[in-house]
């Protein structure tokens, strides 16, 4: 990817700790809810790190690329248009489906793992590519469940996926973590599977274990099980970027700040 | 040889001093202000206040805890303030200074209290002539008396409260509110905060210079609650709000000065209102 060789340390920019995170330091990058900014009008933290030189990088929660309806091509051009307002070299979205039959989710939804919806899946893919000025990374998502006559790993699905689109990859560690604790997936066979070399950049964040369930909450700390398997993608390849998400529930800057440290003491141990 | 004697004057935390200084509404930001000052909330720039996740920071008092819980998801700086300004615990604030001496209910000011001075001066004049009319000097002097009003902090009030400078960013914010200067310099900057925050608070107007005995002291224009003319020190002083501070109240959602005295539930917007 063309400009993006060492995107370093970032976190994910929100309103509520818009000044936090021009503060912290060591942040590298930033990246952005694509459907949160309005073209025309970026906010002035985002304008201001953009001054300053810092990446920002787009992410969107509502392509719904892995939903049997075509994607919606307003929404692809929403997610261009923001690319280009801050100049990002890419912007990314997740596999999955937040609607259908006219109903949304509001939640993140797993596709199912069958070479059928990996074929809706790719042409959703190709069509939001065609209609991008910049390359498109996918991320992983939590699940709660598996459909059930699943023909692939994740892992294999989500090679497959690079394979016919050339898409990037938004590994999310957090997510590998959250699926191993519910569903009993491996994250180090996942790691096996994709092809790291297309790999974009890292989403690490915190969760809690409510019950039996762990919730990938992006509303506590990070947990050291969580930098444990970013540790191992790490083991594997050096990612060109590691981001912290925290959507709720901010802590203080300080802790904040010990959060980055803890992420980039990983990336840097294995970095040599 | 006699004793002298001294008067205590009791000590005002900075959330009393706002209260005593402008009205709930100054006695919000203070809180508001010592909340950002220990990192127990932060503000972003578009002023939305949030109350930052800390397992070790535990509220000092019934209002901070109140902002606190409001604040667990994010709120407009304006609105927490009114919101503040107006809640029951802020009220027990008032009845706590009350209880001390240090306020008490305000009434409104009636401008015909000089004629009824006049008529008590006058019958003390008829009673050389005619003595039964001296009987009704009291009673018109009474009249006076009532008529004239009284302010919403009383002298004990206002003797802590020349007690009080502004040693901090804290008590900068008691005494001017985060829409006043010190020194010259924004409050607000104090605070980093950009001045489009505070402005969201009503811009209060024709503020009087306080007594040079506050550090700091000068010409504000604070933004402050339901206000500046609710036992404000500074009105007090003055002698056009000498009646009852009302004519401090422009601007204020206060508009009548004497309701704020009466305890914060009667001052409509407290941190400002429209």
């Amino acid at each position: 990817m063309a400009g993006i060789t060492d995107l370093g340390v970032g976190i994910g920019w929100r309103s509520e700790i818009d000044l936090t995170v021009e503060r912290l330091p060591g942040v590298d990058f930033v990246e952005v809810v694509a459907e949160n900014l309005h073209i025309g009008h970026l906010p002035e933290s985002v304008t201001l790190l953009l001054e300053r030189g810092i990446p920002v990088l787009p992410h969107a929660v509502s392509l719904s690329l892995g939903g049997a309806d075509p994607v919606d091509l307003n929404r692809v051009e929403h997610l261009g248009k923001i690319a280009e307002a801050v100049g990002a070299p890419m912007v990314s979205d997740h596999v999955c489906f937040v609607r259908a039959g006219g109903l949304d989710s509001g939640h993140l939804m797993p596709v199912p793992r069958t070479k059928d919806a990996l074929d809706v899946l790719v042409a959703n893919v190709r069509l939001a590519q065609q209609n991008l000025p910049v390359p498109l990374a996918l991320e992983n998502v939590a699940a709660l469940l598996e459909w059930p006559d699943g023909e692939l790993t994740e892992g294999q699905f989500l090679a497959e996926l690079v394979e016919r689109t050339d898409c990037w990859l938004l590994v999310d560690v957090a997510n590998l973590y959250a699926n191993a604790r519910n569903i009993g997936t491996d994250p180090e066979r996942f790691l096996d599977e994709i092809p790291l070399e297309r790999l974009a950049y890292v989403h690490v964040a915190g969760g809690e274990q409510h019950g039996d369930v762990y919730h990938d909450t992006h509303a506590h700390a990070v947990l050291p099980e969580v930098l444990g398997v970013l540790d191992e993608l790490c083991s594997r390849v050096t990612p060109p970027g590691v981001l912290l998400e925290r959507d709720d529930n901010y802590p203080s800057d300080t802790e904040i700040a010990s959060e980055l440290a803890a992420i980039r003491a990983v990336v840097d141990k294995r970095r040599g | 040889m006699a004793t002298p004697t001294t008067t205590q004057v009791p000590r005002l935390s900075a959330e009393e001093a706002g209260y005593l200084t402008a009205g709930p509404g100054r006695a919000a930001e203070t809180v508001l202000a010592r909340l950002i000052d220990v990192g127990a909330v932060r503000v972003s720039r578009d002023g939305h206040v949030t109350a930052v996740l800390q397992n070790d920071y535990k509220a000092t008092t019934s209002v901070e805890a109140r902002i606190l819980s409001y604040a667990r998801t994010p709120v407009q700086f304006d609105t927490i303030v009114q919101s503040t300004a107006n809640c029951n615990e802020m009220a027990a604030l008032n009845q706590y200074l009350r209880d001390r001496g240090l306020a008490q209910l305000p009434r409104r000011s009636n401008p015909v209290w000089g004629v009824y001075l006049a008529l008590a001066f006058l019958l003390v004049l008829l009673s050389f002539s005619v003595p039964v009319v001296l009987l009704g000097v009291p009673i018109a002097a009474a009249i006076a008396l009532w008529q004239r009003g009284r302010q919403a902090v009383t002298a004990t009030g206002k003797a802590a409260l020349r007690q009080v400078t502004a040693t901090d960013r804290v008590h900068a914010v008691a005494l001017y509110g985060f829409c006043g200067k010190i020194n010259g310099q924004a409050v607000a900057d104090l605070f980093e905060l950009s001045q489009s925050i505070v402005k969201m608070l009503p811009l209060k107007q024709s503020r009087r210079s306080r007594s040079s005995s506050y550090s700091g002291a000068g010409s504000v224009s604070s933004c402050s609650s339901c206000g500046s003319g609710c036992g404000s020190s500074s009105c007090a002083s003055s002698s056009s709000c000498s009646s009852s501070g009302s004519s401090c109240s422009s601007g204020s959602s206060c508009s009548s000065g004497s309701s704020c005295g009466g305890g914060s539930s009667s001052c409509g917007g407290g941190g400002g209102g429209s």
